[in-house]
């Protein structure tokens, strides 16, 4: 209980620093809202480009226009999208599932092999496969994900020609066209997670079973496979937790190159979207809620720890 | 159990697959088309940046005239129109049986509507100066509209075409067209899914019977080139409009694939402060016309898929000057030394290229810039965010720059903007009283044949004493799948003939 109050203490004071951060970034960045609606060619007054700027709130000093956004923020409303007058939320709540979806996938994927394959490297070491699953890891680590995602479509055209595999329809639509267009990018998404953590995983189960608990576990005869499983892995989960969480921060990063690279309306193109048009509310409130996300996430996370580790409980 | 479901799963995976290969021809009459960028609102008159225009224009929205495949102004929601003795009063007859899309005849009170709303202060439309010349407009009857005009004006007509007849209770409304289009064209919008796609319907209530021949299109947002490309060539797209030789040249040879191409109106160009040194001197712009070399530029930046051009595009037959007409145009190193020692200037001459961040414009600032660097001039370039870039170019904030402007096949239409002393898009501060002469004539003259001649004038003023270097008019392609049929390229890139599309063998 404690620790949820504390938690959510830091969410706010994290998020009021998130949003004062954002709001005042996005508007440095030169040319604003309005300089892009008209584009660089059309026949346009300075009157008119004043008008337009009105009517969009964006001839009030800074300060006002964050204090506006606040007070409007504090009861729920994070205002409307400058482009559709939509409510942004309605705009996010439009992106955000097939963000979710492949993040869960990647990670899943990722985190749900990772396991077997670190323990098995671990307990390969030294010989050759484990010298192969080295060299795999490394190279999952850095081929960059955007790259890996062009040569799959480009692999499976040639494969399979035909196949419908870029863009998404929504799971209710569709569930088999979701999951087919889905597998690819959450492959591409997974791999470096998947090296990452099996690497992880390995040189956490080595050190755990280099520990005098494992020792004496031998000595009193316990079998090998309760060792590694019971003994050892147990150990080494604290550190893959904790990763895990970091990089389910990550991945929302990383889903915005393979959104980009997919043709995934999910919420990395809704941002990079945004950023471009200088559509300053949609930006605002896209960082809020995907900073909410990953403070959420640490804060599972946190729980887990106590479900691993009965002495975090204490 | 556990193995007999992952067997289930996996059958399900490749049924999947096999009944997406199998389902394709039952989608066949509604075509997929892969655009790049994604619309900012689907207003016609309060966005015009090009990614929102090329998926409303000609396919949701009409004007009363277009701009057929020649590029000559034709009728279309106006079957016919009257031009008063003194050229002030247009009296347009609306073609019968056009409908909007929730069915609603489209009424003289519509167009009236429409044109005050462009015109509006509080719509704050960037295409108003369009209408400047326009004193009001009034409904005559339920299917006549009557334009009385402050001035003639000769590009009133194929400034119509620009202007979107929407439904008379948006008058007023702001908003309500951003996200929910309505118009009087051959397709009608269905569905928007921000970064997904916009889904196009056909009208059935089209007034131009037969027409259209798809049962409606579907413009897929696809940010990045390669996965164009490589959706076109597994059938998931039927076509990519409107793509670059880089892109073209590519796919070219690709099975199943074809390949249309025109050249276009676009131009590529090298803009010049002139109201600061370097450029302020017309010596100095006109060495720097000497010291390109326009053909070197088509070759190696686009691909050889291009043509030198001066200020109007060789595809505008009636109106442009050969280029052999323009002495600058001939390369010459010598010639352009000789020209910055009689302007009396220092070599070598230093300034900064400011560059649309746009691959095809990068290529020909690096051209230009070595073309330069070898004949007396040291050229820095800046490639910035596009934000920065619009804001430098709008501030004149710049020596130089290097852009793509999209033209027009009114030579007033953005000579008078671009050029006139105090024009809109001005921004290179030029101000030249021959050519503001010829460019206030040029508005007022009707005959064909009198313009012509005073664009003739127009064009060599610019050519080589302007504050533009006029590099390339490039080719456009449009690519799509051997199946579709009837799609006419256009050079000022509109989609309207989707209307005349369909699938054959």
């Amino acid at each position: 209980m404690r620790l949820l109050r504390t938690r959510l203490i830091e969410l706010v004071v994290v998020l009021f620093g998130i949003s004062i951060i954002t709001f005042l970034m996005i508007r440095l960045i030169p040319g604003d809202a309005v300089a892009i609606m008209l584009g660089a060619n059309t026949e346009v007054t300075p009157e008119r480009v004043a008008e337009l700027r009105a009517s969009l709130g964006l001839d009030k000093p800074i300060l006002v226009q964050y204090v506006d956004w606040l007070a409007g923020a504090m009861t729920g409303d994070l205002g409307v999208s400058i482009w559709t007058r939509r409510p942004v939320i309605e705009e996010i709540g439009a992106h955000v599932w097939p963000t979710v979806q492949l993040t869960v996938f990647a990670l899943v994927l990722g985190a749900g092999l990772a396991l077997p394959l670190g323990v098995l490297m671990a307990r390969l070491r030294g010989q050759g496969w484990d010298v192969v699953l080295q060299i795999g890891s490394v190279a999952g680590l850095t081929i960059p994900s955007f790259w890996l995602g062009i040569m799959m479509i480009l692999a499976l055209t040639v494969l399979a020609p035909g196949v419908q595999m870029l863009g998404y329809v929504p799971f209710s639509e569709d569930p088999l066209g979701n999951l087919a267009r889905l597998l690819l990018p959450s492959i591409a998404l997974a791999l470096p997670i998947l090296a990452n953590l099996a690497r992880l995983t390995r040189s956490a189960m080595l050190d755990a079973l280099q520990q005098d608990y494992i020792r004496t576990a031998r000595a009193k005869g316990v079998s090998e496979r309760s060792i590694l499983f019971k003994h050892a892995l147990r150990n080494a989960l604290i550190p893959f937790v904790t990763s895990v969480g970091i990089m389910a921060g990550y991945l929302l990063g990383g889903a915005i190159v393979i959104e980009q690279v997919f043709a995934i309306p999910g919420l990395g193109r809704l941002i990079l979207g945004a950023i471009a048009e200088r559509n300053y509310p949609l930006v605002q409130a896209t960082i809020l809620v995907v900073t909410v996300a990953f403070v959420l996430i640490n804060f599972v996370v946190d729980l887990l720890y106590a479900i691993i580790d009965p002495r975090v409980r204490h | 159990m556990k193995k007999a479901f992952t067997g289930l799963a996996a059958a399900l995976v490749l049924g999947t697959v096999g009944t997406t290969l199998h389902n394709a021809p039952a989608h066949a009459q509604v075509l997929e088309a892969a655009v790049a960028g994604s619309p900012a609102g689907l207003d016609p008159h309060i966005v015009t940046a090009f990614t929102s225009t090329q998926i409303v224009g000609g396919t949701i929205y009409e004007g009363l005239t277009t701009i057929d495949k020649n590029l000559l102004v034709a009728p279309a929601l106006a079957e016919s129109w009257t031009v008063s003795e003194d050229s002030k009063t247009y009296t347009f007859k609306l073609v019968s049986g056009a409908t909007f899309h929730d069915g609603a005849p489209v009424e003289a009170a519509d167009v009236v509507a429409s044109l005050n709303r462009v015109m509006s202060a509080d719509i704050a439309s960037p295409l108003a100066s369009r209408l400047a010349a326009v004193e009001m407009a009034e409904a005559v009857d339920a299917s006549t509209v009557k334009v009385t005009l402050k001035e003639p004006s000769a590009p009133f007509l194929t400034a119509l075409a620009s202007i979107a007849i929407v439904p008379r209770q948006f008058e007023t409304d702001k908003e309500g067209l951003q996200n929910a289009p309505m118009g009087t064209g051959p397709f009608k919008f269905e569905e928007w899914q921000p970064n997904g796609f916009i889904a196009l319907a056909k009208h059935e209530g089209y007034w131009n019977a037969g027409l259209p021949k798809l049962d409606g299109v579907k413009f897929n947002i696809i940010p990045e080139s390669a996965t164009r490309q490589v959706g076109l060539i597994s059938g998931q797209y039927g076509m990519l409009p409107n793509i670059d030789a880089a892109t073209a040249l590519q796919l070219r040879g690709q099975p199943n694939v074809a390949i249309a191409e025109t050249l276009e109106l676009a131009y590529t160009l090298i803009g010049m402060n002139v109201s600061k040194p370097p450029f302020d001197n017309p010596k100095v712009r006109e060495a720097l016309n000497y010291a390109l070399n326009r053909d070197e530029i088509v070759q190696a930046a686009l691909f050889g898929a291009g043509v030198p051009g001066g200020p109007l595009s060789p595809a505008l037959t009636e109106w442009a000057v050969d280029v052999a007409e323009f002495s600058c145009f001939a390369h010459s190193v010598d010639k352009a030394k000789a020209l910055l020692a009689e302007a009396g200037v220092t070599e070598p001459i230093k300034f900064t290229l400011l560059v649309l961040p746009r691959q095809d414009i990068r290529d020909i600032a690096q051209v230009v810039q070595a073309q330069l660097n070898n004949a007396g001039f040291e050229v820095e370039l800046n490639i910035p965010e596009i934000g920065q870039f619009v804001q430098d170019w709008r501030n004149s904030n710049f020596d130089a720059f290097a852009s793509i402007n999209s033209g027009s096949i009114e030579p007033d239409d953005y000579f008078y903007r671009t050029f006139r002393t105090g024009g809109s898009t001005n921004v290179f501060k030029y101000s030249n009283a021959e050519l503001d002469g010829l460019l206030d004539n040029g508005r007022v003259a009707l005959e064909l044949a009198d313009r012509q001649a005073i664009y003739n004038d127009a064009q060599k003023v610019l050519a080589c004493g302007g504050p533009v270097a006029f590099l390339t008019y490039g080719q456009l392609f449009t690519a799509t799948r051997d199946t579709v049929k009837g799609y006419e390229i256009m050079p000022n890139r509109s989609l309207m003939t989707l209307t005349t599309t369909e699938f054959g063998q």
